[in-house]
Formats: structure tokens, sequence, C-alpha cells
């Protein structure tokens, strides 16, 4: 029985942090919290297949996210989509054509596909290794790193031109900046 | 050193990602939104786990338990 007790203890304190991947997966609260719970009965479940000693939070994280790939395939299969798309290919309302200058991260983080989204936060938010990432999302440790540099690219025209120019994350050479050409526009047209 | 040999200098090095720019390799998230990311995730932390998870967890060891 102490086994066992020890392991809903553990559970118990992981709670928290599965609660905020699944709402940083799903940018719902409720929705993550039937993931969270789902989670826990599969945990519960399967608790036997689960190595005393290995990482339980990336064990814990492994259960949630499929179950919310699973989640994503029922609801894409009731709009859509009869052959059952890749769930990896699955991007929330994709809008390619402007930036949409989201401040809200969370909502900016919905507009990722979700492979990009999950390894962002699993690497930056949750303090999992490259590694321990890839096992979870079950993909090589050079697939996390270019999927995350391209959920960064994203975010960053998501999120707009401010914070990018307050932290020079903007090419250094190369083309002037927007603002250089306006002031040197006005200049030329006052002389 | 050529004046051909600067342009093209300047072409690579607009042409690269602001970070790889930067020294930084390519995955390399900027501190600004890496800290974003991790508020957003604390924030969630930090509020209280609702009693319906406790509850779940009570039920799972009583059932282990027999009860």
């Amino acid at each position: 029985m102490t086994g066992q007790d020890k392991f809903l203890d553990q559970v118990t304190a992981l709670l928290p942090a599965l609660r905020a991947f699944g709402r940083s997966l799903c940018g719902d609260p409720a929705r993550a919290d039937d993931l969270v719970q789902d989670t826990v009965l599969k945990a519960w479940t399967n608790r036997d297949q689960f190595q005393s000693g290995s990482n339980l939070k990336a064990w814990l994280f492994t259960i949630l996210r499929n179950c919310y790939y699973s989640e994503l395939r029922h609801r894409k299969f009731e709009i859509e989509d009869p052959e059952g798309v890749c769930a990896a290919q699955v991007a929330i309302a994709p809008d390619h054509d402007a930036k949409l200058h989201l401040r809200d991260l969370s909502r900016a983080l919905q507009h990722l596909p979700v492979d990009q989204r999950e390894a962002l936060i699993l690497v930056c938010a949750t303090g999992l290794s490259y590694e321990e990432a890839a096992d979870v999302c079950q993909v090589a440790v050079g697939t996390i790193k270019s999927r995350i540099a391209r959920a960064r690219d994203r975010l960053v025209e998501l999120l707009g031109d401010d914070a990018a120019h307050i932290t020079g994350t903007l090419p250094m050479t190369g083309a002037p900046t927007e603002a250089a050409d306006n002031v040197s526009a006005q200049r030329s047209g006052a002389t | 050193m050529t004046r051909s040999m600067i342009m093209s200098e300047k072409i690579k090095l607009s042409e690269r990602p602001a970070d790889t720019a930067l020294g930084s390799a390519p995955e390399h998230v900027p501190e600004w939104l890496s800290n974003r990311l991790r508020r957003m995730f604390t924030d969630v932390m930090d509020e209280p786990v609702p009693e319906e998870f406790r509850a779940l967890l009570r039920q799972l060891e009583e059932k282990e338990r027999g009860f």
C-alpha cells in the first residue's frame, strides 16, 4: 500500500504543473481540467507501467498530451476529417494574412500548430530538458529544436514588434528599420 | 576587401534569423518570450487546485483499499 500511496502523493504534488501544462496547451481552463482528470485516471490505471525512480512529471505530461491529441482527433473527425489527418498537422485558426498583434500570449499560442506549441511550452515553460521534451513528444531532439525555432518566429510576429524592438531581436545589420525609413522620408520631405 | 565581398557579407547577415545574427543557437528563445511563457505557466501553478481533483485522488485510493 505504501508504494501506491506514494504514487498518489506524487501525482497530487504534480497537479498544479499538470493543470498549467493542460491550460497552456489548449488555452481553456475548463477543458484543461478535464484533460488533467483524464490524465490522472489513465495514470492510475497504468501505474504498473511507470518505472519507479524515472521522471513522473514527464510521464504524466506524456499521458496528458496524448489525451489532448486524441481529443483533437475526435474534434477534427466530427467536423470534417473522415480520413483522419495527423493531429500534428492540426493548427487552430491558422492566419497567414497579417500580424494579429496579439498581446495575450495564451491566445497567440493557440495560433501555432499544436506540435510547435507543445515543444515551446515543454522546454520554455515547464522546465523540461530538450531530451525530456523529445521523449514526451516521441520525436528526435533536433525536431524539438526546429519546432521551437518556428514557434518562436511565429510568436514574435504575432506578439508584435514592440517586444522585438525593446529586446533587440531584430536584425542588427542589413535593411534599415521601418522607423528609420520614416524619419529619413520626413527629413527629405522637409528639405 | 572588394565592394562586392562586403555586399555579399551584408546580405548573408541580413538573411540570418534575428537570434543567430546575435550569435545564439537557432532554437534560442529570447528572454522576454521565455519569461512570459514561464510566467503564464507559474500563474496557473500558483492557483489553488480545485477540490474535485483531491476528491478524485481520494476516491482512487479508497477504491484500491476496497472501501
